[in-house]
């Protein structure tokens, strides 16, 4: 069942790449992606319907043996915290599809590219064996390296190329990281979950965290490791920036939460502190570089770092509410930033520029951009934490839950959210208010085509953050479960005289979760 | 060994049946062509190819087969032999392929260059089999002889003859090199020269042996580092791979360097056994030699032979990590990689010389916007390229992780490690020759590709370049996902072998990682 979200995409792909090219029917690459992006979203919601969010153990298991000598199978699961990304994956794979330009040079391999990084995608977050997220992880580079450096804007093939060297590196830490894994804790097989009762030393452990650290913090990105970010952003065109944003980017928080936490626990503890620190500073500095940004792509690129550090911020204090947090502010970014570039991509379309000095009264109701203005004013809204919109929920989530262990770096982490409201009303003020100038004012007219997408978005955007227990039940078990792990409990049981201590340290993660979900 | 039993059983000549194979489609060409004349030698490598795959029939039958030794000692046909010969015949039977075209247009004669490739290919068939130093020291002469021949093949051009001249010079140093370190062991074990004898007599290595041991070791690695082309003996590579003729490289770059390979197994692991924390600490020098300056050198080339040459030599320095792990797996991976080398690295060449068949160059800037004139070969060379780098779900990057992850079990991190950041760097200038074909626009497409020709297979002798191309496409994209029994093979090729029953116990093994690492503390 799960197979189908790997296969899917890749039929798709051959069966484009199989269109003649003499076909007059240019659209026919479109029309493919679109009913396969389509069937593969309508399969995602009826997986999510069979789902059942109260078992913490993986559901729609798959399991082939792969290469028996290297302990290398294809096992494939579900559990609530793939779910909600695949079905993210699943979303805006469609959206993208759909927003493409219809006239794209080369349709054939830009529509098989965007199937086949869909499926890289969707199968990293399905992946229950290392080498076989290693694999996903990696697959999805070349996909993306295209896409931004054939059909990117002046300077992609810059672009691309650091975009692919980041990541190729980022792939190669991961992996030393897993190789160590396993190795030190001396299993047969690279399998998720008898992976989680390792006992390795320490000191070990955190070597091997550190690795798997840096090379996920460069996929997310956080600060220092985030310059090939604004590169891509600015270069790739919207669609990608889209995918990119929305997905991609959680791959490395993906990766987080599930083998940071999942395998690494003591460790993670351990370097807790200092991840929250280095959240902190990547929230101020992707506000503070936010500000500075005279590019409306650049402004949200760098809103995007900020924002993914909550997730870090969240995932370091590691309770279960905390991971819930991480969660939904996962998809809270991968829907307002992907709203967000949306927007941005329909005004350069129609404009031609996305300088903030240039562009000027664009919520002119007759000659202007106003449903497309309003719309940018609900997504600016929710990256800055509105109350009623997801936004507000997620880094409210986030806050409540790591305020208790990290307090200061929460703090500073606030003072980011604050500075979120700063740069994007300098820009919406800016881009958006005044009068609209002269030479802004024949724009060509926004049809639906244009506008659907984006609405979607946001009904999603609004309906989340009415009701986001519709969100939140998919996770909380499973994020129970990940902190919650067999080897804690079971040192519980073994030492009794130990016990105490542990058990300070087990109340303290699980309490909070009570107390914020009451 | 039996001495009761009659001289036939003795001689077993049964084992080295795929080379007699060999050897009777190489008269049958040599005398072919005499007969025939040119007209026929078209035909005539199509029946050194069938040859070729009957030589590959005799080799499967002869898997697991209990009588592994031939000629009173001189020859091993373990399974671990197979599984080199093995590869190495599929590379001729690719390089052939690749071939028929390429010297017919170069204006020479196919059948005698298809021949002296048979004869090269029997001197790397077998080297991997050679058990007596004699042996090893005739069957090398046969391989470099030949390849020296076939780099100087195409008469008329001068960098054809220059890379001759060089890979000569250097290579008949490097015999000569070789010739005395292999004399000191005949001495040192009292006039043996059956490779196992010589181990039995070299076991006690205090009484001043020690030296004399050491030095012949040194002199035997720089010979195979030399086939090898591993860092610092591979000074010749780029040169000759850029004068002689393409299917030369490619069949130099896979069949030769499988050779090479399976002769350092052989020697290393019979023979000095007693010294593997030296020859370990020799080869990690040279794999990380190989690696960085083979991976970096090639970010400069504008050659696409060039940089395949340095990418080989990076290759070579990957395939080492799996020669110092020292374990069974090890050498499996080896195995196993050379396997799947074979596909992507002939693959590439395949669509190098179908490029510069049809346009005349192979200058990687000419190669822009070749996606437009050409899907196919874009195709063909991307995955190649990529998988070469070590981009999943291809062959290769199946191939490294078995590496690495072998390497990281026998506790060699640091060069784990710098496979990992130097396979990085591989993609960069893999990437970078995709980029030119498949990222360029129309307008930057180079004059060269806007005055491509128009595609047609049916002219003579491009049909089996077809063929090529599209079976190391699809062995290459298909290899990977599906290597299960390819893994299977490999192993069970070392783990039934008789080299490492006696020689490479664990003990020795824990020792010499203990030796290693206090040598690099």
């Amino acid at each position: 069942m799960l197979s189908a979200f790997i296969l899917l995409p890749v039929l798709g792909a051959i069966l484009i790449s199989l269109v003649p090219n003499t076909n007059p029917n240019q659209n026919r690459p479109r029309i493919i992606a679109l009913l396969f992006g389509g069937v593969i979203l309508l399969w995602n919601v009826i997986l999510g319907f069979q789902f059942d969010p109260s078992q913490t153990a993986m559901q729609f298991t798959e399991y082939i043996p792969w290469i028996s000598w290297l302990g290398f199978n294809y096992h494939l699961g579900l559990d609530g915290l793939s779910l909600p990304l695949l079905f993210l994956n699943s979303f805006l794979t469609l959206i993208a599809i759909y927003s493409s330009n219809v006239n794209i040079q080369r349709p054939r391999f830009y529509y098989a590219l965007i199937l086949l990084l869909s499926t890289g995608v969707a199968g990293a977050f399905l992946a229950q064996d290392l080498l076989l997220f290693f694999l996903f992880y990696e697959l999805e580079i070349i996909p993306l390296y295209f896409l931004i450096a054939i059909w990117g804007g002046g300077r992609r093939t810059y672009a691309a190329m650091k975009f692919l060297i980041y990541t190729a590196l980022s792939g190669i830490l991961v992996l030393a990281a897993f190789l160590g894994l396993v190795w030190f804790s001396g299993a047969s097989t690279f399998d998720y979950e008898p992976l989680r009762e390792q006992v390795i030393p320490l000191g070990i452990q955190l070597w091997l965290l550190a690795a798997l650290l840096v090379g996920l913090l460069i996929k997310i990105p956080i600060f220092p490791f985030h310059t090939w970010l604004p590169d891509a952003h600015v270069e790739a065109s919207t669609p990608v920036s889209v995918l990119l944003a929305g997905v991609l980017l959680k791959l490395g928080t993906y990766g987080l939460l599930r083998f940071g936490v999942g395998l690494f626990f003591e460790a993670w503890i351990t370097l807790a502190p200092w991840l929250a620190t280095l959240a902190a500073i990547s929230a101020l500095y992707g506000a503070f570089a936010a500000i500075a940004q005279q590019d409306m792509k650049k402004v949200v690129a760098y809103s995007s770092i900020a924002h993914m550090a909550y997730v870090l911020l969240a995932a370091s204090a590691s309770t279960p509410l905390a991971l819930t947090a991480a969660m939904f502010q996962m998809i809270s970014h991968g829907l307002i930033s992907a709203l967000l570039f949306l927007l941005v991509g329909v005004v350069y379309k129609k404009t031609g520029t996305r300088d903030v000095n240039v562009l000027r009264g664009l919520l002119n109701p007759e000659k202007g951009l106003p449903i497309i203005g309003s719309l940018m004013i609900l997504g600016v809204m929710a990256s800055a934490g509105i109350p009623g919109m997801v936004g507000f929920i997620a880094e409210f989530l986030v806050f409540r839950a790591a305020f208790p262990i990290f307090p200061l770096q929460t703090l500073v982490c606030l003072v980011g959210t604050g500075l979120t409201a700063v740069y994007f009303l300098l820009m919406i003020n800016k881009v958006f208010f005044g009068r609209l100038t002269e030479s802004l004012s024949q724009l060509p007219q926004v049809d639906w085509g244009d506008r659907i997408p984006a609405i979607i978005l946001a009904l999603f955007i609004v309906i989340l953050g009415l009701q986001p227990s519709w969100m939140v039940r998919w996770s909380e078990t499973d994020a129970t479960a990940l902190v919650v792990s067999p080897s804690l409990l079971s040192q519980v049981a073994q030492a009794p005289d130990q016990a105490l201590s542990l058990g300070d340290e087990l109340s303290m993660n699980v309490l909070p979760s009570r107390s914020g979900n009451n | 060994m039996d001495f009761s039993s009659t001289v036939a059983s003795q001689l077993n000549a049964g084992v080295i049946l795929p080379e007699g194979l060999v050897i009777i489609t190489l008269m049958v060409v040599l005398v072919g062509d005499i007969i025939l004349g040119r007209n026929a030698s078209r035909q005539l490598s199509y029946v050194a190819i069938a040859g070729l795959l009957g030589s590959v029939v005799a080799l499967y039958f002869q898997w697991d087969n209990s009588q592994t030794i031939g000629f009173l000692g001189g020859f091993n046909g373990d399974n671990l032999s197979i599984v080199f010969r093995g590869t190495i015949v599929l590379s001729t039977a690719f390089t052939i392929l690749m071939s028929i075209r390429y010297i017919q247009q170069s204006g020479t004669a196919l059948a005698e260059f298809v021949s002296i490739l048979l004869t090269a290919t029997l001197g790397a068939m077998f080297l991997c089999g050679a058990n007596d130093l004699v042996m090893i020291f005739l069957s090398l002469e046969t391989l470099s002889i030949s390849s020296y021949l076939l780099t100087g093949y195409t008469k008329r051009d001068p960098r054809s003859n220059e890379a001759a001249l060089k890979y000569l010079l250097i290579g008949a140093a490097s015999s000569a090199i070789f010739l005395y370190g292999v004399s000191l062991l005949y001495g040192l074990s009292g006039g043996e020269i059956r490779l196992d004898a010589i181990a039995a007599q070299l076991t006690d290595l205090s009484s001043g042996q020690s030296l004399g041991v050491a030095i012949a070791l040194v002199f035997a690695i720089a010979g195979i580092a030399f086939k090898i082309s591993a860092v610092p003996f591979h000074q010749w590579t780029p040169d000759v791979y850029e004068g002689s003729p393409t299917p030369v490289v490619a069949f130099l770059s896979v069949g030769s360097k499988a050779a090479g390979f399976a002769l350092a197994i052989r020697l290393l692991v019979t023979v000095f056994g007693q010294v593997t924390p030296e020859w370990q600490f020799i080869f990690t020098a040279l794999a990380v030699l190989s690696m960085i300056l083979g991976n970096v050198v090639a970010l400069a080339q504008t050659s696409m032979k060039r940089m395949l040459a340095y990418s080989s030599i990076a290759q070579a320095g990957f395939v080492m990590i799996g020669l110092v792990a020292g374990s069974d797996d090890g050498y499996a991976s080896m195995v196993f990689y050379l396997f799947i080398y074979l596909f992507m690295n002939l693959g590439a060449f395949t669509c190098v010389i179908l490029f510069s068949l049809r346009t005349g160059t192979d200058q990687i800037a000419e190669y822009s916007g070749l996606y437009q004139k050409d899907p196919l070969l874009t195709l063909a060379l991307s995955i190649c390229l990529l998988s070469l780098g070590g981009i999943p779900p291809l062959a290769g990057f199946f191939g490294k992780i078995y590496l690495f992850w072998v390497g990281w079990q026998a506790g060699l991190y640091g060069l784990v490690l710098l496979g990992l950041v130097t396979s990085v760097v591989s993609i960069y200038y893999y990437i970078r020759v995709v980029k030119m074909m498949v990222v360029k626009e129309p307008h930057e497409m180079s004059d060269t590709v806007k005055n491509y020709p128009p595609i047609r297979w049916n002219l003579p002798g491009m049909r089996p370049l077809q063929v090529g191309l599209v079976l190391s496409l699809v062995a290459t994209t298909l290899a990977g996902i599906l290597s299960n029994p390819l893994f299977n093979l490999a192993n069970s090729s070392i783990s039934n072998s008789s080299v490492f029953q006696t020689a490479s116990t664990p003990v020795i093994l824990s020792e010499s990682i203990i030796n290693r690492q206090s040598l690099s503390e």
